[in-house]
């Protein structure tokens, strides 16, 4: 059979799956996406907000995504826009003494020229070792005890890239790899909110807290890609993300892949030989497939899609220990006028805010979420993507979209009767460090990850298609033996971002995965 | 239900334990597990003989037992084990090894398929953890019911005439691997033709309540066919004679295996036949068809050696004097009248036609000497008796 007669069913039309289905497409394969949701882009894309208002859906920055991918795409010519770019970052302070980074300069707070140094420093070694993740990032990782010459390659290749950093920063990376940030920090800079702001990049959707193993990894992993070459900096897109999206599916199209919308998959059908032959979908139609693409998390493909009894056990154990706890909220509120924030000025208000005083405290914060419970005062990422984008709210009114950090899944008390009152929380907290906001909501809505998991069909409500850590990294992610976007199931490939190199808009992972399948499908 | 008061004691005694002791004239026992068992009673080679020539009654209590039951329990157990369970009938044994992830032998045992969707494996390991890991997504209830279940192997020619003597009615229409269940005082009782003699002989499974007066009722009944307890050295001969593996001393249990390589696959163990690579999946099926692709590491094979001292524990060379492998199990065997051995041969260890050399080490008067004994591969069981396929099995 040749490619061109191959069929490939792509489920889910998340940004990464999108992407993978576009390579293939190009490369000449028939590719159908079948997505559960009315719109494609997954955890990034515009969303209603009562009547009146728009919303980023769950993703509001655009921050390490991997150029070479849109590029390829050509996904401004498909009417990717940006409203915003090379945002500061505003780090908020409950006594008004605001703290502004601009790429590697740092302001505010009484900080000092000699901590202004500091955070150079630490810039530029950390852009070092970003570098090194980034150079793993773009291909497949590895394969562990391998002959194979492609593996042994690209291990070889890691290890160069590892020793051509240079002596300095190859001991960085020995040093700091699998330590945590707040070892880390607090060797850099004694300036307790500015390491409070930095920790926070790398807590952000992990279950970690600063003192948690790892958490320079998923530090790192911020700092790599990004728009215009500008690594680690944040953009928000027009359209509440919406032309992200919409340019994804315009390429898609434009490659050929045919995408189905409300299309939600049960399950792979086998034959008795376990030899894929399509899917079937809910409401009882089947397709017929040759290949099928998931760009769903590990968990959901192997349980629901594949199902335990066609797997070895050990498949189904590892990939059930995956760790996946989400922990990361979203809050969006529509605002009869702009609020108005201690110490930021009016025209800071466009940029990214963020809610972190110290690391002590998000180490505290973590606490709660470790045991179940929750904080009465939350980390968050705050942005009011209305300022640059008239279109997402009525004339004079604003949205605010908030990453809220520390948010359980697993909260002990149950959701049910506790969603209104964390919302409520949350609004309170805001209420105080921009006075006065309380009484401009005009809509509000609260996305726990257990509504995550619901709307977006990831387990765990996890943002990450599981968790950020050592040992479900490069050639463990998303379990070992399955790091190359194949599965035990011949056929059948993984493109999300449970795979390698992981989550954020990067679209890396889409492209990976597309590269193998064309190696091994064509 | 598993003891609660093991910290109490350090071994367990079995529901026999009352009269086993009282046969132990040596007072010889070996730990087994959680239990203590005689390792010998009064003669290891009278107790070998018994089960060769009249009947011995082994206590097998300690042997692991657990339960599978549900409704997919055919569909589990043949994802667990890599041989077809579907050819094992309702009230028939099987004998099965299970893998891990990589291929390898994890350990061997019985699986008894005792009712509809109820199938139970003896074995030598627990496996508790490993059947509940491999349960996810199967309807299956797993418990363990060593504790609860007291076994007893009673095996010789003569073993047929005392369970018929006892009341157990067409024991002799048993096939062997077949189990029929009785009544016994009230309790039901399992009596399957199986063994680890590789002779006539059943394995009894009961309930401990009537453990001892089974026990007692047989010793009776059984006096005028010799009946006589055994113990585990004899045991072991019995088993090698009728090839049968032992895990830990014939191949690595693969949990425990803290080297990579000194573990084994099933065709390493020359248990190929049990490897069924048709099934759509099985755990360890992805490594067992890589290694059929790529080749495997290693051969086992049975092994008549010349002369008559045992190669226990030997290095095998070639003819070039290349070291080509090593003996797990050794002994002379007074039924076959020969000197075996099972071996591990690395692959590949035959360039044409290689001679196989063990170097066997013995003593006399506490003098050591050495020997260098060609030997030769034997493919067929090493003792291997018409009444063990015979049906109706033979009455006296």
């Amino acid at each position: 059979m040749t490619k061109k007669n191959k069929k490939i069913a792509v489920v889910g039309a998340g940004h990464n799956a999108l992407v993978c289905a576009t390579y293939l497409a190009k490369a000449g394969f028939s590719v159908d996406v079948f997505e559960s949701r009315s719109q494609v882009g997954g955890m990034i894309g515009k969303r209603k907000l009562g009547e009146d208002y728009s919303v980023p859906g769950t993703a509001h920055l655009l921050s390490h995504v991997d150029e070479s991918v849109f590029k390829k795409l050509n996904l401004k010519k498909h009417g990717l826009e940006y409203s915003a770019q090379d945002l500061k970052t505003v780090s908020l302070n409950p006594n008004g003494n605001a703290l502004v980074i601009n790429d590697d300069e740092v302001d505010g707070d009484d900080i000092t020229m000699k901590e202004k140094k500091e955070f150079k420093e630490l810039n530029k070694r950390m852009a070092k070792l970003a570098g090194f993740l980034e150079s793993a990032y773009g291909k497949k990782p590895p394969r562990l005890g391998s002959d194979d010459r492609d593996d042994l390659f690209s291990l070889a290749s890691l290890g160069l890239n590892a020793r051509m950093m240079g002596a300095d920063s190859m001991s960085d990376l020995l040093k700091f790899i699998a330590v945590n940030i707040y070892d880390v920090l607090n060797e850099f800079t004694d300036h307790d909110h500015l390491k409070g702001t930095l920790a926070f990049d790398a807590i952000l959707g992990n279950h970690m807290g600063p003192r948690t193993n790892n958490s320079v990894i998923t530090y790192l992993h911020q700092l790599t890609g990004g728009v215009n070459g500008k690594n680690g900096s944040h953009s928000m897109v027009s359209d509440g993300t919406g032309s992200f999206t919409k340019s994804l599916e315009e390429a898609a199209k434009k490659a050929g892949v045919n995408i189905h919308l409300n299309a939600s998959v049960e399950s792979i059908s086998f034959t008795d030989d376990l030899e894929i032959t399509g899917l079937r979908l809910k409401n009882g139609d089947a397709f017929d497939a040759d290949i099928i693409v998931s760009g769903i998390d590990p968990r959901s493909t192997f349980n629901c899609l594949v199902g335990p009894k066609k797997l070895e056990a050990g498949v189904v154990h590892k990939v059930n220990n995956v760790r996946m706890r989400g922990n990361a909220a979203k809050l969006h509120l529509a605002l009869s006028s702009k609020p108005k924030f201690k110490g930021i000025s009016e025209d800071e208000l466009g940029q990214r805010i963020v809610y972190s005083p110290s690391m002590e405290y998000l180490e505290r914060t973590f606490d709660f979420n470790k045991y179940g419970q929750i904080s009465d005062d939350l980390p968050m990422e705050i942005t009011i993507p209305s300022i640059h984008d008239k279109t997402l709210a009525p004339k004079g009114h604003h949205v605010l979209s908030a990453i809220v950090n520390y948010v359980p899944y697993h909260l002990k008390e149950g959701w049910e009767n506790s969603k209104s009152r964390v919302l409520d929380q949350c609004i309170n907290q805001l209420d105080g460090l921009a006075p006065g906001l309380k009484g401009l909501i005009v809509e509000s809505e609260f996305l726990t990850p257990v509504d995550i998991e619901e709307e977006y069909g990831i387990t765990g409500g996890q943002w990450h298609h599981g968790e950020l850590t050592f040992d479900q990294f490069l050639m463990l992610r998303p379990v070992p033996k399955m790091a190359q976007y194949s599965s035990p199931i011949s056929s059948l490939y993984m493109c999300g971002a449970g795979s390698h190199p992981g989550g954020g808009i990067m679209g890396t992972a889409g492209k990976n995965a597309a590269m193998e399948i064309m190696k091994r499908e064509s | 239900m598993l003891q609660q008061n093991h910290y109490l004691k350090s071994v367990y005694e079995t529901p026999f334990h009352e009269r086993t002791s009282e046969l132990n004239i040596l007072n010889d026992w070996v730990r087994w597990k959680d239990y203590t068992v005689p390792n010998s009673y009064f003669r290891v080679d009278l107790e070998y003989f018994a089960a060769r020539n009249s009947t011995a009654v082994f206590d097998y209590t300690p042997m692991i037992k657990h339960r599978i039951k549900g409704k997919d329990a055919l569909e589990y157990v043949n994802r667990f084990f890599t041989r077809d369970m579907t050819k094992i009938g309702l009230h028939r044994v099987g004998y099965a090894v299970w893998c891990d992830e990589q291929g390898q032998v994890i350990d061997d045992g019985t699986v008894f398929h005792m009712r509809e969707n109820e199938y139970w494996l003896l074995s030598a390991e627990r496996q508790l953890e490993n059947l509940e890991v491999s349960a996810i997504g199967f309807d299956v209830q797993i418990d363990e019911l060593t504790d609860d279940v007291a076994a007893l192997g009673v095996q010789g020619p003569t073993s047929a005439s005392i369970l018929k003597a006892m009341g157990f009615q067409e024991i002799e229409m048993l096939k062997p691997f077949d189990i029929k269940h009785y009544s016994y005082h009230g309790e039901e009782i399992t009596i399957s033709r199986t063994g680890f003699t590789g002779d006539l002989g059943y394995e009894v499974l009961m309930s401990n309540s009537v453990a001892l007066s089974f026990y007692e009722e047989m010793f009776a009944k059984g006096e005028i066919y010799n009946i006589k307890p055994a113990g585990l050295e004899a045991l072991d001969l019995l088993r090698i004679e009728a090839g049968l593996l032992q895990p830990g001393v014939d191949f690595m249990i693969a949990e425990e295996a803290i080297r990579p390589g000194s573990t084994r696959s099933p065709y390493e163990l020359g248990l190929s036949w049990l490897v069924d690579l048709s099934k759509p999946v099985f755990n360890g099926k992805a490594a067992l068809v890589e290694e059929k692709k790529k080749g495997s590491k290693y051969t086992f094979v049975k092994l008549n050696i010349n002369g008559n001292k045992p190669a226990s524990g030997s290095y095998l060379y070639n003819q070039a004097n290349k070291k080509i492998g090593t003996v797990t199990s050794a002994m002379f065997s007074p039924s076959a009248k020969a000197n075996i051995a099972y071996a591990s041969l690395h692959e590949p260890w035959k360039k044409e036609k290689d001679k196989i050399i063990a170097e066997i080490y013995y003593q006399k008067d506490l003098e050591w000497n050495r020997v260098m004994e060609e030997a030769t591969i034997v493919t067929k069981p090493f003792f291997d008796p018409d009444r063990k396929r015979a049906t109706p099995a033979e009455l006296y």
